[in-house]
């Protein structure tokens, strides 16, 4: 045999060594997730019923539902995207297009990358120290307020990347029509860039949705119905957290089918997000 | 700077029409690099300029001190005196958008803003002029008929400038460009990314519109600037080589230089 071929054949048993290595990867990857899913299907899906969603928490060893919990949980995500959401848009939009050049966005991109991956436990401290204290009681304000900063920076950072993506030359087409800089901005380049933005603010739902640790410091928990922004809230995550945790049965299976709720929620908003970053590909 | 031009750079011949654009001892620096050495020549009124030379020459670095575009940019800056009908465009009180609304510019890829064609057009109108509906209708009209346009695109205004074909985008932006009156129109290698029947459109089209506006254009093809020009500059190394009637520059050039250009020894 000739070198050539012989080289060719060791290539190619490399490649499909490499190929298996990867393969095997991936799949373990996805076996975890379909594991998950799997699991969450088996043990939620069964305690699924109406009552779940009219009913609140149940005191330990009673029937009951999660409808405090899924109310504090959509109220404290509502609010912390209001307040987060204008916050990062202004500041990516700050950093991909007032201050491209300035050496304060290099600045704020590097602390807002920290913010990004900072514990949210830490978040959770922190306005514990920030409100709870000086307050002197927990609320749902506050566990707002945790949800708000961690949305920013993942806002932020989608914002600034969307906007980076609009080609200069629509910049330039629009400036050199005679518009001022904001209304190029607005009319032309968030436009152009308004798909990604509003995948990065989902995603941003997506992530606070399942938060626990800040909401444990901030909106503590809550057995009964509350709308009172003023005071301690329940919301999904924390009730999940302790009925987990608990040793009664009806707890525990409400929190098996609140995960579920969770993850599906949150499935749902990413294949959305997915589906606009999708059509925007498209064109 | 060849000592064989006449100081002022006009042309012999040409001194009946009047000059639109008068640039006096222009240059233009990227942070420290000198991209533009000590420019003077005078654009007339209502006719074709062209600016040729190899790539790197400054020719579109000229272009976009006339609207001031540079400025989105840091560390871009232009020294001396670029005149639109007398008054100096670089100085500090100038109104750039207003500066804009009177210098229109064309850019090498079509670049229709992600709207309507109907607001591709209405949205340059829009920001200085307030007018009905009907008005505008006929504005937009107007302008897409200018650019050849409006029997290509009538029946479906509505529809995204993205879903328009290359030649069809750029003409697009030649209407929104004309929608807003300029008095002066710069074209930057409008049909560079064009195909060769998109670009007579072009072309075509350029030779219509000079009988009503200043227009400058760049370009790389010597031939389109033959075909369309009716002055034609010819720029080196960030220098004015030599500007004179388009003929005579690609005829009889005065300059070594041009004539090695022109005739492809280089560039």
């Amino acid at each position: 045999m000739s070198t050539a071929a012989s080289l060719h054949q060791s290539r190619k048993r490399r490649n499909g060594v490499m190929m298996t290595l990867c393969v095997a990867a991936a799949g373990i990857g996805l076996v975890w997730l379909a594991l998950i899913l799997g699991a969450l299907l088996y043990k939620g899906l069964s305690g699924v019923s109406l009552s779940v969603f009219t009913e609140m928490t149940p005191p330990p060893g009673d029937a009951g539902g999660l409808l405090n919990a899924i109310y504090g949980s959509i109220v404290m995500t509502i609010i912390g995207i209001i307040v987060g959401t204008p916050i990062g848009v202004l500041a990516g939009t700050y950093m991909a297009e007032y201050g491209r050049f300035s050496k304060l966005t290099t600045v704020v991109r590097f602390i807002n990358d920290i913010l990004l991956s900072a514990p949210s436990i830490i978040i959770g401290l922190f306005v514990y120290e920030l409100m709870v204290r000086p307050m002197g009681h927990f609320s749902a304000i506050a566990g707002a307020v945790a949800l708000a900063i961690l949305v920013i920076p993942v806002v932020v950072r989608t914002t600034e990347d969307m906007l980076n993506l609009v080609p200069n030359a629509l910049r330039e087409a629009g400036t050199a029509i005679g518009a001022p800089r904001w209304v190029v901005i607005r009319s032309v380049a968030y436009r152009a860039a308004l798909s990604g933005i509003v995948t990065g603010i989902l995603l941003a739902i997506a992530r606070i949705s399942g938060e626990t640790a800040p909401l444990l410091f901030t909106a503590l928990n809550n057995q009964f119905w509350s709308s009172n922004l003023n005071a301690p809230m329940a919301s999904l995550p924390v009730t999940i957290f302790q009925f987990a945790l608990s040793p009664y049965e009806e707890w525990q299976q409400l929190a098996w089918t609140g995960a579920l709720i969770i993850t599906l929620t949150v499935l749902a908003l990413s294949i959305f997000a997915r589906s606009l970053t999708g059509r925007r590909e498209d064109k | 700077m060849s000592q064989m031009l006449s100081p002022d750079m006009t042309i012999a011949g040409e001194a009946a029409a009047k000059a639109k654009i008068e640039v006096k001892n222009l240059n233009f620096y990227y942070g420290q690099s000198k991209a533009l050495k000590d420019i003077t020549l005078s654009l007339p009124e209502r006719s074709v300029t062209a600016f040729i030379g190899p790539s790197g020459c400054g020719k579109s670095t000229l272009l976009r001190v006339f609207n001031r575009i540079y400025e989105l940019y840091p560390k871009q800056t232009a020294e001396g005196q670029v005149l639109l009908d007398g008054q100096n465009v670089l100085d500090r009180s100038q109104d750039l958008n207003l500066l804009r609304t009177k210098i229109g510019m064309v850019f090498q890829k079509p670049t229709p803003f992600p709207m309507s064609i109907y607001e591709n057009i209405a949205f340059g109108v829009r920001l200085y002029e307030k007018i009905s509906k009907a008005e505008m209708d006929g504005r937009v009209e107007q302008a897409l008929k200018r650019a050849a346009l409006w029997t290509e695109v009538k029946d479906k205004l509505n529809a995204s400038g993205l879903s328009l074909s290359g030649g069809q985008q750029q003409r697009l932006c030649i209407a929104r460009t004309v929608a807003v009156k300029p008095e002066v129109i710069l074209l930057d290698e409008p049909a560079s990314a064009l195909d060769p029947l998109s670009t007579a459109k072009i072309e075509e089209l350029i030779d219509e519109l000079q009988a009503d506006y200043t227009i400058v254009i760049v370009t790389h093809n010597m031939q389109q600037a033959a075909r369309v020009s009716k002055q034609t500059a010819f720029m080196y190394l960030g220098e004015l080589v030599e500007f004179d009637r388009t003929e005579k520059i690609f005829t009889s050039p005065r300059e070594k230089r041009t004539q090695d250009y022109i005739t492809g020894r280089f560039g």
